[in-house]
C-alpha cells in the first residue's frame, strides 16, 4: 500500500493531506505569536508608560522616524504576497516561465524586507536602543526577530522551489503546483503577521 | 508494496528509517531509557530525603564527582545544590522526554497508522524528523548536567525570576525544550493528518477505537498549548542571553544588591504562558493511557466498551476544557476574587468528564468474563490508581482548600498517582497487550504477574504518604525531607516508608527487563499468530505480526462495523473484527 | 482552471492589493491623527487596530482562499481562534483583577 491522498483530494474530508496539514502548523504558528502578543498586552497594560523611559530617554522620536521604513515594508510585504499567489496562478495556467518571473520578484521583496530590517535594527542599537533598554525594546526586537527569522525562512523554501525543486515539475506538475500553494499559505501568513505587528509595534505607541 | 521489498542498508532501516514502527520503536527506546535515568534521579533524592547528608550507597562516588565536576561539596552525599538540579530535571525528563514521547511518539506512532488502516504516517520524513529532533533536544539536556552550576535547577516550571538568574544549566534547559516543543509540534501534525486523511474506507468518526480519539485530542492540546509555552521559552532565553527584563520586575534585589536591569516586566507572564500549556499536558500524559486502558478493557472483558459516545465526547469535552483551567495552578499569586471564582468553576466543571470517563471504564466490567492477563492486570489497576489521583485533585482546584494544600507533598502525591501509577501503569498495559503485535512473541505471563504486583503495591507505598505529610504542611521543596522543620516532625518517619517503596519499585522492574530480554531473544514461531487476544479491531486482524515492512497491509482494510463488537449475539466467535462483513 | 477563471481570480487580486495599499496608506494617517479627546489612545488604537482585521481579513480570505476552503480547515480555525482569544483576552482581565 501506498500512503494516498498526497496530490488527489479526500472525498470527505475534501482535501489533501498537506493541505490539511500546513494549516495545522499556521494554527499553531496562529498560538506561537498569540502567545507573544498576549505578553505584548499584558507588559503594556502594566506599564506606566509606554514605550518605558529607559536610560537612553524613549524610543518614540526614533521609532516616529522610522515610520516610513516600516510603511516601505508593508507595502513590499504586501506587494510579496500578491506576486505569491501570481506564481501559482502561473502554475495552474501551465505558464512556467511567468511562475519562474513571479516567485523571483517574491524573493527579491523578502529580501528586501530583510535588508530594510537590517538597517533598522542597526540604526537602533547603534543609538543604545537594545534588546535591554526597556520592556518595549524587549518585545520588539523578539518578535520582530522572530517574524525575521520566518521570513528567512521562507526565502529558504521559496528559494529550493525556484532552482532544484522545480524539476518537479517535468515529472508530477499537479503536485508541484499543490507544493507552490502550500508554501503561499505559510507565505500569506508570515505578511499576514505583520500586518498586525506593524500597527501594534510602528504606530499605535 | 512486494515490490518495495529491495533490499535496504542498515542506517536506512533501523536508524533513518521513515517507516512509522520503526520510529514508533525507536521513540520508545529512547524514551524508556530516558525514564530509566529520571527515576535514578528520583531514588538518589529518595536517599537524601530519608537519610539527610548521609553518603550515598553504591554510587555515591558518582554523585561525588558529579557534584565535584559541577563545584559543589560533596563526600558522596547529595548537596542541596544537586538536589535541586536533581528534582527539576526529574520532573523535565519524566514528563518530556518520557511519558509524552511514549504514549504520543511511541504508541501513537506504532499503533495509529495500524488501528486506522493506513499504509503509514502521512508524512513518514516529518515523522523521521521529529524523532530526531526530540533526540537531540534530550541530548542537549543530559548534556547540561555536565555544566559548571549543573543542569537547569528551578524546578520543572523554570519560574523567574529564579530562572532567569539561574546557572548555565537553564540556557541549556531552554534551548533544549525549544527542540521537545518543535518535535511534539511536528509530529502532532502528522498524527492529525493521519487520522483525519488516511482512514480506511468505512472507518467513519463513530467507528475509531477509542485509542484513536484519545491519540486525536491529545495531539490538538499538543498543537494549539505548547507553542505560548515556546513563546516564553524564547523570552526567558532573551532575558538570560540578551539581559532584557521579561520577567523581571522593577527594583528586583539579589543577594543585596539591585539587579542591573530595566525591570518593568512581570514574573506573572511566565506563569501564564508556562501553565497555559502545562495545565493541557497533563490531559496530554492522560489521555493517550485512558485509550490504551479502553482498549484493553474491551478486549479482555469480551464485550463492548460501555458509553462508547460519552467516552467519546468526554474526551474532546476535555482536551476543550484545559485550556480554560490554567490559573488554577496559580491561585496563591494575588490573584483576584473574580477570576479564582472563573477558574475554580472551570475546573470543576473538566472533573466531569473525567469521572464519565472512570465510570465507564468501570461499567464495562459489570458482567464481563473479565481474562486477568498482564495487560488486564495493569489496566484494572489503572481504575482505582487514576481515581485517586483524581480526585484528590479537588481540593488543590478550590481556592480556599488550595491555601493549605498548595506547594506541600500533598500536590506530589495528587499529580503522581494521575501521572505514575495512572500513565504509567497504562503504558506498561499498552506493552504487555502490543508486545505480540511488535514482536510476534507474547510476554511471559508469571513474570507480567509479579511485574504488576509488586508495583501496585510500591507505588502506593511511595504516594500515599505524601498525602499524610502534605496535610499536616510538608513543603515539597525541602532537601532535608523537613528535618528542620517543625512542623513535619510528626511525619518524618513516612520519609523511609516512602525511600523504600521508591528503591523497591525499581527492583520490580527487574522481572520486568527479564521478560522484555527474555522474550526478545526466543526463537519466533514460523507464523505467529497474528490476534493472540482475540481482538476486532483492524491492528491484530488484517496484519501479520509483525506487520509488513512498508505499507503494513496487502491489501487496504474495509471496515463494516465498530471497534468493539465482542460477543455479538448469534456471532460465529465471541469477536467480530471491524473489517469481517 | 478554465481562462475565464484565471483571468477572474487575477482581477480579485488586484482588487485586494490595490485595498490592502489603501488601508495601509489609512492606517498610517489614522496614527498621525490628533484625535484631540482625552481619550485619544483608545481612539486610535481602535481604529488601527479594526483596520488590521480588516486587512487580514482580506488577506486570509482571497491569498490564502480560506473563503471558499473547505470546512475542516474552518472548524480548524475556529478551534485556534478561540483558545487565541482565551490566551489574549485572560491574562489581561487576571492583570486588572489583581489584588492591589
Amino acid at each position: 500500500m501506498e500512503i494516498p491522498y498526497n496530490v488527489e483530494v479526500r472525498e470527505d474530508t475534501g482535501v489533501y493531506n498537506s493541505k490539511l496539514g500546513i494549516w495545522l502548523f499556521l494554527a499553531s504558528e496562529v498560538m506561537l505569536f498569540g502567545g507573544l502578543f498576549s505578553a505584548f498586552i499584558l507588559l503594556r497594560t502594566g506599564a506606566p508608560v509606554w514605550p518605558p523611559i529607559g536610560v537612553n530617554g524613549s524610543i518614540l522620536p526614533l521609532l516616529e522616524h522610522t515610520i516610513p521604513h516600516a510603511t516601505f515594508n508593508t507595502i513590499v510585504l504586501i506587494a510579496s504576497s500578491v506576486t505569491m499567489v501570481m506564481a501559482w496562478v502561473a502554475l495552474k495556467t501551465k505558464d512556467l516561465g511567468k511562475f519562474k518571473i513571479y516567485l523571483g520578484s517574491t524573493i527579491l521583496c523578502a529580501i528586501i524586507f530583510l535588508v530594510v530590517k537590517y538597517f533598522e535594527y542597526t540604526h537602533k542599537i547603534h543609538e543604545g536602543f537594545v534588546p535591554a533598554h526597556d520592556t518595549f525594546m524587549a518585545i520588539y526586537f523578539t518578535i520582530t526577530g522572530l517574524h525575521g527569522l520566518h521570513i528567512i525562512g521562507g526565502i529558504i523554501v521559496l528559494a529550493y522551489f525556484f532552482g532544484p525543486g522545480i524539476k518537479m515539475w517535468d515529472t508530477e506538475p499537479e503536485r508541484f503546483t499543490n507544493r507552490i500553494e502550500i508554501v503561499g499559505l505559510y507565505w500569506h501568513f508570515v505578511d499576514l503577521v505583520w500586518i498586525f505587528l506593524f500597527p501594534s509595534l510602528y504606530l499605535l505607541n | 508494496m512486494s515490490d518495495s521489498h529491495h533490499q535496504e542498508s542498515f542506517w536506512r532501516k533501523y536508524i533513518f528509517s521513515t517507516d512509522h514502527k520503526i520510529i514508533g520503536i525507536q521513540y520508545g527506546i529512547t524514551a524508556l531509557l530516558f525514564m530509566f535515568l529520571g527515576f535514578t534521579l528520583m531514588m538518589v533524592m529518595r536517599w537524601q530525603l530519608a537519610f539527610p547528608d548521609q553518603a550515598v550507597p553504591v554510587i555515591g562516588g558518582l554523585i561525588k564527582w558529579l557534584a565535584e565536576l559541577n563545584g559543589f561539596a560533596s563526600d558522596g552525599n547529595l548537596p542541596a545544590d544537586l538536589y535541586n538540579v536533581f528534582g527539576a530535571m526529574h520532573g523535565t525528563i519524566m514528563i518530556f522526554l518520557g511519558v509524552v514521547p511514549l504514549v504520543v511518539g511511541a504508541f501513537g506512532n506504532y499503533i495509529v497508522p495500524l488501528q486506522i488502516g493506513a499504509p503509514d504516517m502521512a508524512f513518514p520524513k516529518l515523522n523521521m524528523s521529529s524523532y530526531w529532533v526530540y533526540f537531540i533536544g534530550g541530548v542537549i539536556m543530559f548534556a547540561s548536567f555536565f555544566l559548571p552550576g549543573g543542569a537547569a535547577n528551578s524546578g520543572w516550571t523554570s519560574y523567574p525570576p529564579l530562572a532567569d538568574i539561574a546557572t548555565t544549566g537553564q540556557t541549556y534547559w531552554l534551548v533544549g525544550m525549544v527542540f521537545l516543543i518543535t518535535s511534539s509540534l511536528l509530529g502532532s501534525v502528522n498524527i492529525i493528518v493521519t487520522i483525519v486523511q488516511l482512514r480506511a474506507e468505512g472507518l467513519t468518526w463513530m467507528r475509531l477505537p477509542f485509542f484513536v480519539w484519545s491519540q486525536l485530542v491529545t495531539s490538538f492540546l499538543l498543537l494549539l498549548a505548547f507553542p505560548p509555552l515556546e513563546a516564553a521559552g524564547i523570552f526567558q532565553l532573551m532575558d538570560r542571553v540578551f539581559g532584557t527584563s521579561f520577567f523581571l520586575p522593577s527594583g528586583l534585589v539579589v543577594g543585596g544588591e539591585a539587579l542591573n536591569v530595566s525591570g518593568g516586566g512581570s514574573p506573572l507572564l511566565w506563569q501564564h504562558l508556562f501553565w497555559f500549556l502545562a495545565h493541557p499536558e497533563v490531559y496530554v500524559l492522560i489521555l493517550p493511557g485512558m485509550g490504551v486502558v479502553g482498549e484493553i478493557l474491551a478486549n479482555n472483558t469480551r464485550k463492548p466498551l460501555y458509553g462508547y459516545k460519552s467516552l467519546v465526547y468526554s474526551a474532546i469535552f476535555l482536551g476543550f476544557m484545559s485550556f480554560v483551567v490554567w490559573a488554577h495552578h496559580m491561585f496563591l499569586t494575588g490573584m483576584g476574587q473574580g477570576m479564582s471564582v472563573f477558574f475554580q468553576t472551570t475546573t470543576m466543571i473538566i472533573s466531569v468528564p473525567s469521572v464519565i470517563i472512570l465510570s465507564c471504564f468501570m461499567l464495562s466490567l459489570w458482567g464481563g468474563s473479565i481474562r486477568f492477563n498482564s495487560p488486564m492486570l495493569f489496566a484494572l489497576g489503572w481504575i482505582p490508581m487514576f481515581g485517586i489521583g483524581g480526585l484528590t485533585g479537588l481540593p488543590l482546584g478550590l481556592s480556599t482548600p488550595d491555601i493549605h494544600l498548595h506547594d506541600t507533598y500533598y500536590v506530589i502525591g495528587h499529580f503522581h498517582y494521575v501521572v505514575a501509577p495512572g500513565t504509567i501503569f497504562a503504558i506498561f498495559a499498552g506493552i504487555y497487550y502490543w508486545f505480540p503485535k511488535m514482536t510476534g512473541k507474547k510476554l511471559d505471563e508469571t513474570l507480567g504477574k509479579l511485574h504488576f504486583y509488586s508495583s501496585f503495591i510500591f507505588m502506593n507505598g511511595i504516594f500515599m504518604p505524601m498525602f499524610i505529610q502534605g496535610m499536616a504542611g510538608v513543603s515539597r521543596r525541602l532537601a532535608d525531607g523537613g528535618q528542620a522543620y517543625a512542623h513535619a516532625q510528626d511525619v518524618l518517619v513516612y520519609n523511609e516508608v516512602m525511600s523504600w517503596s521508591a528503591w523497591l519499585l525499581a527492583v520490580a522492574q527487574i522481572p520486568f527487563i527479564i521478560n522484555i530480554f527474555r522474550t526478545m531473544m526466543a526463537e519466533r514461531e514460523a507464523s505467529p499468530d497474528p490476534n493472540p487476544w482475540q481482538a476486532t479491531t483492524i491492528e491484530w486482524t488484517d496484519t501479520t505480526s509483525p506487520p509488513l515492512g512498508h505499507g503494513n497491509f496487502e491489501k487496504a482494510p474495509v471496515v463494516h462495523r465498530g471497534p468493539y463488537e465482542y460477543s455479538v449475539p448469534e456471532a460465529k466467535s465471541d469477536y467480530s473484527p471491524q473489517t469481517q462483513s | 482552471m478554465s481562462a475565464k477563471d484565471v483571468a477572474h481570480h487575477v482581477i480579485t487580486y488586484r482588487n485586494v492589493f490595490i485595498l490592502l495599499l489603501i488601508c495601509t496608506g489609512l492606517t498610517v494617517g489614522a496614527a498621525y491623527v490628533d484625535f484631540n479627546v482625552p481619550k485619544s489612545m483608545a481612539g486610535a488604537l481602535f481604529v488601527g487596530l479594526t483596520i488590521a482585521i480588516f486587512k487580514g481579513y482580506l488577506v486570509a480570505g482571497n491569498f490564502m482562499h480560506l473563503k471558499t476552503e473547505k470546512k475542516i480547515i474552518h472548524y480548524i480555525l475556529f478551534l485556534t481562534v478561540f483558545f487565541l482569544f482565551v490566551l489574549l483576552a485572560v491574562p489581561v482581565l487576571w492583570h486588572i483583577d489583581l489584588v492591589k
